[in-house]
């Protein structure tokens, strides 16, 4: 019992301050990985932000992104180019969104929603397969994947740029929400459509920018997963790891599903390494869910959820 | 029946009719309301008032008829439209952002008053900080001016219902419209609620010389406040009139009281 006790609590943390280099390594790996997850976490929150919709969708679009961009590189267009075309292939599927699927589902139940993102879902799926085909293709954006040793700790180039990637727009759509007059306007959209239009906040517009900017995040997403992984279709289940993230962020919160991504990017890649050997490994498969599953029975809006309490 | 004394029509409707499938919800509606007066649609329930209210602020399309305000033709505008023509509105069930604090509720009224780059937005600087700030002592104006001063931080969702009619009301004067339309804007209140809520509907009429169009269903109240009445039955106008006038036409005391129409 004391030397289950002391595997437990005191070993690991022995260990981690026996090689300080190495925890500092698996620390940073966390991090990165935590805000590729918090990355994809994004998208949702955008959207689900400005129209109260969760986007079952993001993930495809996220594939969709990627498959554009791989699928006009290998036709022969330069990399920015092709970049180019793929921001231009996301903001016109903003506006079809927004004419085919919003529009004539306004002030309907969010679950109403919800079920027209999964018929997007299969639809950008199919689409995606029939035009650029069912190949695992590579994605190369010209940062190699491997690492160098900067202070006696191996750090992952491919890593690195993606952390940086999503730092950057994390601040940005930080920003965008809490100061701008548009982030107000997403936020009174989110919250009620009719009072929104009596303000004056034309619905239609509104919509267009969140999911072009939800695109441009699948765009970002799709480029630093597809690097690391290849780009095929099981790229959407991503969206998957993103779930735990929201619900520890809290699903209406950005600097929330930073937060959500870092605590669940260190936390498995720790637990993995540390704790992992105890219980046979593959902690990091299952650390997110069980994370989620706590903080839905103890704090069910996230560390950054707005609480909203309903009147009966 | 008789004309609202000389004033100056602010808003003009003309014959309007709206249908639903089978359901006629208003059928060849028109009235006047002049610039500056209180206003007040009556009428029992299924009368046709909210969905008037819907017509004049965009939100249904009229199958007939046309709207004028103030001097334009402006039948088919939507609602984000007409907001922009300065016609600003509450809704029978309290429509607010109940996740938004109380004072970023009432600024978002200032949305369409609010001009800027993206960037200077973004970084809060110079002309958009002096904007900001700018906007927000108009907004202290209505928190101090409605005496909700004591809940600006509180979500809006978390309010009494009849905290909540106030803040509707102070995001709908944040627009500073030169119409205001409120529906049942008493509805569910107590009595020194609704004493406060006239109070404050005098107050705007008075300070702002808002021009005002309210539904009411407490009679004390509409004969106390408005200037005018237009009472509605079946979707159609009944009776139109100072609230003396109105009180004593037999039609619509036929219409409360459900005297058999011949």
């Amino acid at each position: 019992m004391l030397s289950l006790l002391h595997a437990v609590f005191v070993a690991p943390f022995a260990d981690m301050a026996a090689a300080p280099a190495f925890f500092v390594e698996v620390l940073i790996g966390g991090i990165a990985a935590g805000l590729m997850y918090s990355l994809v976490a994004l998208g949702f929150v955008l959207i689900f932000k400005a129209s109260g919709v969760f986007n079952f969708a993001q993930g495809v679009m996220v594939l969709f992104a990627a498959l554009t961009l791989v699928g006009l590189i290998e036709r022969g267009l330069p990399v920015v180019v092709a970049l180019l075309a793929t921001v231009a292939v996301m903001v016109a599927l903003a506006f079809g969104i927004e004419r085919v699927v919003l529009r004539p589902l306004v002030n309907q139940a969010p679950i109403i929603l919800f079920m027209a993102t999964i018929g997007l879902n299969f639809f950008l799926e199919g689409l995606g397969e029939m035009v650029w085909g069912a190949n695992v293709k590579k994605l190369d954006i010209g940062i190699p994947d491997e690492s160098v040793k900067v202070a006696g700790i191996l750090i992952n180039k491919l890593e690195m740029s993606a952390a940086a990637t999503a730092a950057v727009l994390v601040a940005v759509l930080a920003v965008f929400f809490q100061r701008t007059r548009i982030g107000r306007a997403l936020r009174a959209v989110a919250d009620d459509h009719e009072a929104a239009l009596s303000i004056g906040i034309p619905l239609k517009t509104i919509w267009v920018v969140v999911w072009a900017v939800a695109g441009l995040v699948a765009i970002a997403t799709g480029v630093m997963w597809g690097a690391k992984s290849g780009v095929q279709f099981s790229l959407s289940l991503i969206a998957l790891k993103a779930l735990p993230v929201l619900i520890l962020g809290g699903f209406t919160s950005v600097p929330g599903a930073i937060v959500g991504g870092l605590i669940i990017g260190t936390g498995e890649k720790l637990g993995e390494v540390y704790w992992g050997p105890l219980v046979g490994g593959a902690i990091e498969n299952w650390f997110a869910y069980v994370l989620a599953l706590v903080f839905l029975v103890f704090r069910p809006q996230g560390l950054f959820g707005e609480r909203i309490i309903e009147r009966v | 029946m008789r004309v609202p004394e000389a004033r100056a029509p602010l808003l003009e409707v003309d014959g309007i009719s709206v249908r639903f499938g089978a359901v006629q919800a208003l059928q060849g509606v028109s009235l006047t309301i002049g610039r500056g007066e209180i206003a007040a649609i009556i009428g029992p329930n299924g009368a046709g008032k909210t969905s008037l209210l819907n017509v004049i602020s965009g939100f249904y399309r009229p199958t007939e008829g046309h709207i004028r305000f103030d001097g334009k033709d402006r039948t088919h505008l939507k609602p984000y439209d007409v907001a922009e023509l300065g016609i600003a509105r509450t809704f029978q069930n309290v429509a607010l952002f109940k996740g938004m604090s109380v004072l970023d509720n009432i600024m978002t009224g200032r949305l369409l008053k609010m001009k800027g780059s993206f960037l200077t937005e973004a970084l809060y600087w110079g002309p958009a900080r002096r904007q900001e700030l700018a906007h927000r002592a108009f907004v202290e104006r209505i928190i101090d001016f409605l005496e909700i001063q004591a809940i600006r931080k509180t979500p809006a969702g978390r309010l009494p219902y009849g905290l909540q009619k106030r803040v509707e009301l102070a995001r709908a004067l944040a627009a500073e419209p030169t119409l205001l339309l409120l529906d049942e804007p008493m509805a569910g209140m107590n009595l020194e609620e609704k004493e406060d809520m006239c109070r404050f509907v005098l107050g705007v009429n008075d300070e702002f010389g808002t021009t005002i169009a309210l539904i009411e269903h407490d009679m004390s109240v509409v004969m106390d406040i408005s200037d005018h009445v237009v009472a509605l039955d079946y979707g159609r106008k009944i009776a139109d009139g100072t609230p003396a006038e109105v009180r004593t036409d037999p039609a619509v005391i036929d219409a409360y009281l459900g005297v058999a129409h011949a």
